[in-house]
């Protein structure tokens, strides 16, 4: 039972205020208004999931935020200015790959350390993004084939929703069934350990903090062909909700790891409730109390059955 | 398991009564502030919340906390909530238009604060910027006798203050006794007041002994400049200082003879709310014409010039 608390702990409370909130207002539980949840998750996770990939390399990359600003900046410059919709993405994605780059050596070959080299990056990508715009957003009735990405739909479901189970897949797919992907995992696991295994650890960052660079460039692209509009610190709303899912995400499923399964859950919980507390009625405060509550409590509730699950099993190894 | 989830809606019609506004069957009206830390936009809403609950209406106040992407996730959500009205101050009706016309089509109707018109909300309370930006220009360069250098403060991330520098550029254009001797542009949103004194001080030590005049795209870049003035033993009227948005701080510091802040155009938020407030009883709940309250896609609100004359009328405000 413990053992089942502390692997699907936090899941459960997740379930808990979704199942709160299908109860407390009924327009909860509609699909229209769980197909905005799922939209909303799509953004909030494929940044999220970039986090968790550096973080499985035992690296935080704090950029992500602001370098989504600056590709998403990029794309909408350059479909602003009637650019065929292609070569906007690929340079929105190029962007955030090209940071996620920057961060990857910056680590390695320069070695300064992550927390200092991406709030680095963060800080001249808010400047580029700003430099760019000149502090005025490029707004727009942008062509559909761009707005589409984002706000169109496949049978009948978003294609956020698509983007987001394709990302989600392949990255699931790539970290627990590939070699590449366990190396990655080793290396934030045990990082001499894997060095001495022949894994080029050096490497593995740097594919970890691209990915994550990446990953920031698409959720970029999204959000501009959502919004129709993209300005500077655009993303950055985004900063300490794709940080506290990757964390919440930890608390379950494979619990102290980054893991996408929890990053996924997590993120969907973290836009459920806020989400329900708009429809509740809240006041805007009262969701940041509850938020920054229910964050803290989950993770307290997950720890504390982790302890109590090591500590039964060191009582069991004494007996 | 009965028992349990009859446990849980009880549960959950608690902790939701706890945190819902009460007067059930009340005309329900959501505000959205789109930036609630900066104080107009709070201003407007704040004062729209209360005009509302004075009617007996449920009221309910988001912040889209200046992003976007949540502006419109609250956009999306409300609609499946289906408020009565929506009210948004200082939003941004170009970048959520897909939103907006889900309201619309959903039947809720948006009436907007400073944001500027969309085809899907009834209207726009507005004041007229260029008016403002060339009143607050014209009286600071009257204060120089058109003559001599001033120091501007801009912020080009909001569209109010940007149109109050391009006016500002037109008065120059046609008045050239005065010349810009230095700009600063304020880039950085959170931590704005160290950048305005940052980005003034260095300003100020460049230009020593040359600066007539000081203008400021928001009071809140004059308070910054305004403190570092009297820092410097600058007395009122050696440089008039002049800027724009009005409010108690504002007055108080323009009737303080301490206080280099010498005058502001009063925009009138708190008005704006107000107004909003009664046009959606008059349009929504009485269900008279929209053309009965204005006729175009703006209904315009006077703002004043206010200086050390006419401050005492506003000092009660």
């Amino acid at each position: 039972m413990r053992h089942f608390l502390s692997t699907y702990g936090t899941a459960l409370a997740g379930l808990a205020i979704v199942i709160f909130f299908a109860v407390a207002t009924p327009a909860f539980a509609t699909p229209g208004n769980l197909s905005i949840i799922l939209k909303e998750t799509s953004f909030l996770a494929i940044l999220a999931l970039g986090f968790a990939l550096a973080l499985m390399t035992a690296e935080l990359d704090l950029s992500i935020a602001e370098v989504a600003s600056l590709a998403a900046v990029i794309t909408g410059a350059l479909v602003h200015a009637g650019q065929p919709v292609w070569i906007a993405v690929a340079a929105g994605l190029g962007a955030g790959l090209l940071c996620g780059v920057a961060n990857g050596l910056a680590v390695t070959s320069l070695r300064v350390p992550s927390l200092i080299a991406t709030l680095g990056t963060a800080a001249v990508a808010k400047g580029l993004a700003f430099m760019i715009t000149q502090g005025v957003a490029f707004v727009g009735r942008w062509p559909t084939g761009f707005t589409g990405l984002a706000r169109g739909s496949l049978l009948g479901v978003p294609n956020l929703v698509w983007w987001l189970v394709g990302v989600a897949a392949t990255i699931f797919v790539f970290v627990n069934w590939t070699r590449a992907g366990s190396h990655l995992v080793a290396t934030g696991e045990a990082e001499e350990a894997a060095r001495l295994a022949g894994i080029r650890t050096a490497r593995m960052k740097r594919l970890g903090l691209g990915l994550s660079g990446l990953l920031a460039g698409g959720t970029a692209v999204l959000l501009a062909a959502s919004v129709s509009s993209a300005a500077p610190n655009m993303a950055g709303d985004h900063f300490l909700y794709a940080i506290a899912a990757v964390l919440l995400g930890m608390t379950m499923f494979t619990p102290g790891k980054p893991n996408v399964i929890g990053t996924l859950v997590a993120a969907f919980t973290l836009k459920a409730l806020g989400n329900g507390l708009i429809l509740l009625g809240a006041a805007y405060y009262v969701q940041d109390i509850v938020l920054g509550l229910i964050i803290v409590g989950s993770v307290a509730l997950s720890a504390a059955a982790m302890r109590r699950a090591a500590f039964v099993k060191k009582l069991s190894f004494r007996t | 398991m009965k028992k349990m989830l009859a446990s849980l809606a009880l549960g959950a019609n608690f902790v939701a009564a706890a945190l819902l506004p009460t007067a059930a069957h009340a005309f329900d009206l959501v505000v959205i502030g789109f930036q609630m830390s900066s104080e107009t936009h709070a201003r407007v809403a704040n004062a729209a919340s209360a005009a509302a609950k004075q009617k007996g209406w449920n009221v309910s106040v988001l912040n889209s906390e200046g992003s976007l992407p949540k502006h419109a996730e609250q956009l999306d959500t409300l609609v499946q909530r289906k408020p009565d009205a929506i009210l948004i101050a200082m939003g941004k009706p170009v970048e959520a238009e897909a939103q907006l016309k889900s309201a619309k089509d959903a039947g809720i109707p948006v009436l907007t604060v400073m944001a500027g018109t969309s085809a899907h909300t009834l209207f726009d309370i507005q004041v007229n910027e260029y008016k403002v930006g060339a009143e607050a220009a014209l009286y600071l360069l009257g204060q120089m006798n058109y003559q001599g250098n001033i120091l501007t403060q801009r912020f080009d991330g909001n569209v109010g203050t940007r149109i109050r520098g391009k006016v500002l550029d037109a008065v120059l254009s046609e008045n050239t006794g005065v010349k810009v001797a230095g700009t600063h542009t304020m880039a950085r949103t959170q931590s704005w007041r160290d950048d305005v004194r940052n980005g003034m001080q260095a300003l100020l030590l460049k230009n020593q002994g040359q600066v007539q005049g000081i203008w400021a795209s928001f009071d809140g870049q004059a308070y910054v400049i305004d403190d570092m003035l009297k820092a410097q033993g600058v007395k009122k009227g050696e440089i008039p200082l002049v800027s724009i948005d009005g409010g108690v701080d504002t007055y108080r510091r323009i009737a303080d003879p301490e206080s280099t802040l010498t005058a502001t155009v009063a925009i009138p938020f708190e008005e704006m709310g107000k107004q909003a407030v009664e046009a959606l009883d008059t349009i929504v709940v009485k269900k008279q014409p929209k053309d009965s309250v204005t006729a175009g896609p703006y209904l315009f609100l006077d703002a004043v010039l206010v200086d050390s004359r006419n401050v005492k009328q506003f000092m009660g405000n």
